[in-house]
């Protein structure tokens, strides 16, 4: 049944291309239905998932090529059942404002399905091979998507965004390659790797050689400082659902594979590697929350906050430890559909008034309550406050990175101060202030597809706030046997 | 009385192939001018001679034998290449077709030309003579000086022709020196006898001078550097099918005789080869990923990048193990579903834009939605993004050198990739991003609609499905070593 969670919005992505454009309920509802049976299925697969067994689970295998060791692997562990639950989230709530894209629909709602299928792809496989395959298959639909649908900057963001990651996804497959070669297991299966690693590791000077091409490769997609200037102007370039989709999880697949290749296969030579990586991000941390003061393009403001918030992520996993790497994975689950919401409300708005300055805006908590309000809970939630689980997830990241980088630490919680900066004045700016006339017509999100998206965003920021260990509880035990 | 040694029924396909050729040509002269029509007498005739030609291929697969005491041989990698030429000369009439149609110039010659190469590309895999060699590759070589300069009114055109002429004569120049020179040594012209003497003597600088000599001739087929000067030119000028057989057809046949040439004749030239290759298919790389990356024109784009491509192909040859040709063998399939795919995009686009410069492709995403997107497919994979066909043949031509320890290639190689999407990616901004002042939508034949159609699914299918494909690689492989 995992083999269904990609290939449900891939097919529904070929049936769409069948039907006329003219029917645009019946595309809207196909879109929807592709991207609600996933999210059920995810559900269901969160629902079995055996907390007292460690290791993979709903393993499927399927012979591809087998003369290089080629399989079509799928299974679950705590990390990417995580992973595809903040997929399942975030998709399912992109898909109900991708409908609402007016210009061209039926092609937009064919590359948001064929996008949402190749990240389900990433997060299910258990394959070298494939995994890498979906990973750069997402580069096929996000560049029409922003080329054709975006706003302002929009060729050059698509080209920027597309170039940068095929750059890091090139190193990082020489790395891949490298490291097929050099384990002569004549195998892409990601079990078998790591469960032969375990007995026994590379050699000291090959992972050294090594690690580096897998933690740039996949930190450009992690918007690691300096590679992360595709980011903001690629979020400011999407559309709405591309940027919800991209910020919330695509971003997300840089540390997913640091960690299943970097951290678990190669734990010496990351090791090696680790101080270098905490400073990068840690220099992340606070230059993109300064820069996202500058800003006053709402969008470039939440993209460069993503940026910084990634580093938090980065530091998390750069410490190796339990505490701060399970940290970084429930960061990452977070500060997805917290990003996610942020996106969405502002897109909201910009659909609307086709502007997203800060300073055009005002007392819309007046005008648009609903919105407002959902505005506000994601910027809460953004900056920390305890009730949403960005909070426990940051302070996992700190009490893990603290024994190992304590400078890092100061300097990362200087990065929350500096997160409230522009997140208040943000939410003072837009929300609060004086009432400006301009947007007395402004419509609030009423109907149901329009508030579903935020309630579920919110709603899992809320559950996961109040109980972490819903999600902690398969995240640590999985990272327990990739740390051992 | 026949010597059983003769073993006609090997050249069964090219029989079919020739006797088409008289036939239609027969016929052409029979029959009386009619203006050209898309189905002409000739046309049809070709297309079916090809046709056959492929099923005649069929019976004889999976046979390894020789005729002509030896002069020909018909094994697997023959048939491989033989299958490939086929049906890339079934999307080239369709080309064709398509291309006269509109350009109205008399085309019947077009086609017996084709056909007539067709014959020279068959002969050529098959030999195992260097004469037999050098006049296939003669016959390959006249027919694709008429193709090129066959649009006589346009002086691009009879400027490409003039110039793939004088290099092609130079080429084939150095080839018969070199030819001569092993032949002054060894006092014989056969493969195996060749073989005999420089597996003995592998150092002598005599024959070193004529191996070179002779890889010069096939390096031009393959356009690799330094013996790629030809190609832009070429391509700019050239009839758009003529383009595409070049890239495709006579890419693989300069491939074909390279591997089997380096590999059955002069194996024991195995350190020299790898230095050589990987050096030149360094460059090759360099040079056409760059190059292209300033391109204005469709042509010229393509004639940059398909340098490229014969870069990626010659690390195959380079690392000269079983797997890295299966490898390389599987990278041309898919290097020809997805060239073939962008000239008959760039053939029917290109008769109704009139033009082939990048700007005329603005706005063609709202003109003809389903050329462009395909065009898009096209790209990608040409480009190598999965799962399309491009990604599995560079993916596993990487894989092999890396097992080689051409680990800085490989890196390369990889890293080309990334530049090789910028001008992709640039061709696609035109056709989705900018406007066009012409907003009148394109008609499509339903036939050239049916072949697009079948490309795209194959660049899909090759790209996603790659086991029955790496297998026909594989058993032709296997029979070069």
């Amino acid at each position: 049944m995992i083999l269904w969670l990609p290939w449900i919005p891939l097919l529904a992505a070929a049936v769409i291309l069948t039907i006329p454009k003219e029917q645009q309920r019946l595309l809207r509802s196909i879109a929807i239905t592709a991207c609600a049976l996933p999210f059920l299925l995810t559900l269901y697969h969160l629902w079995q998932f055996d907390l007292s067994r460690t290791g993979y689970q709903f393993v499927q295998r399927y012979p591809w090529l087998p003369a290089f060791g080629i399989q079509y692997q799928a299974g679950f562990d705590g990390i990417n059942l995580t992973f595809c639950l903040l997929h399942a989230l975030v998709s399912l709530a992109g898909v109900f404002v991708a409908a609402r894209t007016q210009e061209r629909p039926k092609e937009f709602l064919f590359y948001y399905l064929i996008l949402t299928g190749s990240i389900y792809g990433v997060f299910t496989c258990l394959d070298l091979f494939f995994l890498y395959l979906y990973y750069e298959m997402t580069l096929i639909p996000l560049f029409p998507m922003i080329g054709i649908w975006g706003s302002q900057n929009k060729e050059y963001g698509a080209m920027k965004l597309t170039l940068f990651i095929t750059t890091g996804a090139m190193l990082a497959l020489f790395g891949l390659l490298l490291l097929y070669d050099k384990l002569g297991l004549n195998s892409f299966d990601l079990i078998l790797i790591q469960d032969t690693l375990r007995t026994e590791p590379l050699g000291q000077t090959f992972q050294q050689l090594l690690a580096p091409f897998i933690l740039v490769g996949f930190g450009v997609m992690a918007s690691l400082w300096p590679l992360h200037s595709w980011s903001p102007i690629g979020y400011a370039a999407a559309p709405t659902a591309v940027s919800m989709l991209h910020a919330g999880v695509l971003k997300k697949m840089g540390p997913y594979f640091i960690i299943r290749v970097a951290v678990s296969f190669l734990p010496a030579g990351t090791a090696y590697w680790a101080l270098s990586l905490a400073i990068l991000a840690a220099i992340g941390i606070v230059y993109a929350g300064f820069a996202a003061i500058r800003q006053k393009d709402m969008k470039f403001m939440v993209g460069f906050s993503s940026v910084s918030h990634m580093g938090y992520v980065l530091l998390g996993i750069a410490t190796l430890n339990l505490t701060g790497l399970s940290g970084a994975v429930l960061l990452i689950f977070s500060h997805g559909v917290m990003a996610a919401c942020t996106f969405a409300c502002i897109g909201f708005l910009y659909e609307q008034t086709h502007v997203r300055s800060l300073t055009d805006y005002g007392g819309l908590s007046k005008q648009v309550p609903f919105v407002a309000i959902c505005f506000i809970m994601a910027s809460m939630a953004s900056l920390g406050l305890p009730g949403f689980s960005n909070f426990i997830a940051e302070l996992m990241v700190f009490i893990g990175a603290w024994p190992v980088y304590p400078g890092l630490v100061i300097l990362a919680v200087l990065g929350i101060l500096i997160t409230a900066i522009y997140l208040l004045r943000a939410i003072q700016k837009v929300c609060y202030g004086p009432v400006n006339p301009r947007w007395n017509q402004l419509r609030d999100a009423q109907s149901f597809a329009e508030r579903f998206p935020f309630v579920l965003l919110l709603g899992a920021l809320l559950l996961f706030g109040f109980w972490p260990n819903g999600l902690l509880r398969m995240i640590q035990p999985a990272l327990g046997v990739l740390l051992s | 009385m026949i010597p059983d040694t003769f073993n006609l029924t090997l050249l069964f396909p090219e029989a079919v192939l020739g006797l088409i050729l008289v036939l239609a040509l027969l016929g052409e002269i029979a029959t009386p001018k009619p203006r050209p029509t898309r189905f002409s007498f000739t046309t049809l005739t070709a297309l079916g001679g090809v046709v056959l030609a492929f099923a005649a291929l069929l019976p004889l697969a999976g046979r390894s034998e020789a005729a002509f005491d030896g002069l020909f041989i018909l094994d697997p990698f023959a048939t491989f290449f033989k299958a490939l030429f086929a049906l890339s000369a079934i999307a080239v009439i369709q080309m064709s077709r398509e291309y006269f149609a509109a350009a109205s110039a008399k085309s019947s010659e077009f086609y017996l030309t084709l056909l007539c190469t067709l014959i020279g590309l068959f002969v050529l895999v098959s030999a195992n003579d260097f004469l037999l060699l050098f006049v296939a590759l003669e016959i390959v070589t006249l027919s694709f000086y008429i193709l090129t300069a066959y649009a006589k009114r346009s002086l691009m055109s009879i400027e490409a022709g003039l110039k793939y002429l004088i290099i092609g004569s130079l080429a084939s120049a150095f080839m018969i020196f070199g030819i001569s020179l092993l032949y002054f040594l060894v006092g014989s012209t056969s493969f195996p006898e060749i073989r005999e003497v420089f597996t003995a003597i592998p150092k002598n600088k005599l024959l070193l001078l004529g191996v070179l000599m002779v890889f010069a001739g096939m390096g031009f087929k393959m356009a690799i550097v330094p013996f790629q000067f030809w190609v832009p030119d070429v391509y700019e000028g050239a009839p758009v099918p003529t383009v595409a057989f070049l890239s495709v057809a006579s890419k693989a046949a300069g491939f074909a005789i390279l591997m089997r040439v380096f590999f059955t004749v002069f194996p024991a030239l195995q350190s020299g080869r790898i230095v050589l290759f990987s050096a030149l298919a360094f460059l090759t790389i360099a040079y056409g990923n760059l190059g292209a990356l300033l391109q204005t024109n469709a042509k010229r784009l393509f004639g940059y990048s398909s340098i490229g491509h014969a870069g990626y192909l010659l690390i195959g040859a380079a690392v000269g193990t079983p797997e890295s040709i299966t490898a390389s063998l599987f990278y041309l399939i898919t290097y020809a579903v997805s060239t073939l795919a962008v000239f008959l995009i760039l053939t029917v686009a290109g008769q109704k834009l009139q033009s082939d410069e990048l700007v005329a492709y603005r706005g063609l995403g709202k003109r003809a939605p389903f050329l462009a997107g395909a065009l898009f497919l096209a790209l990608l994979s040409s480009a190598g993004v999965p799962p399309l066909a491009g990604f599995s043949g560079k993916f596993f031509v990487l894989l092999s050198a890396v097992r080689a320890d051409l680990k800085l290639l490989v890196l390369f190689g990889a890293l080309m990739v990334a530049v090789s999407l910028y001008y992709y990616l640039n061709f696609v901004r035109q056709m989705y991003f900018e406007e066009s002042t012409r907003t009148e939508t394109i008609e499509i034949s339903w036939s050239s609609r049916l072949l697009i159609g079948i490309l795209s699914a194959g660049i899909l299918l090759v790209g996603i499905w790659q086991a029955p494909f790496m297998g026909f690689a594989q058993n032709a492989a296997r029979y070069l070593f």
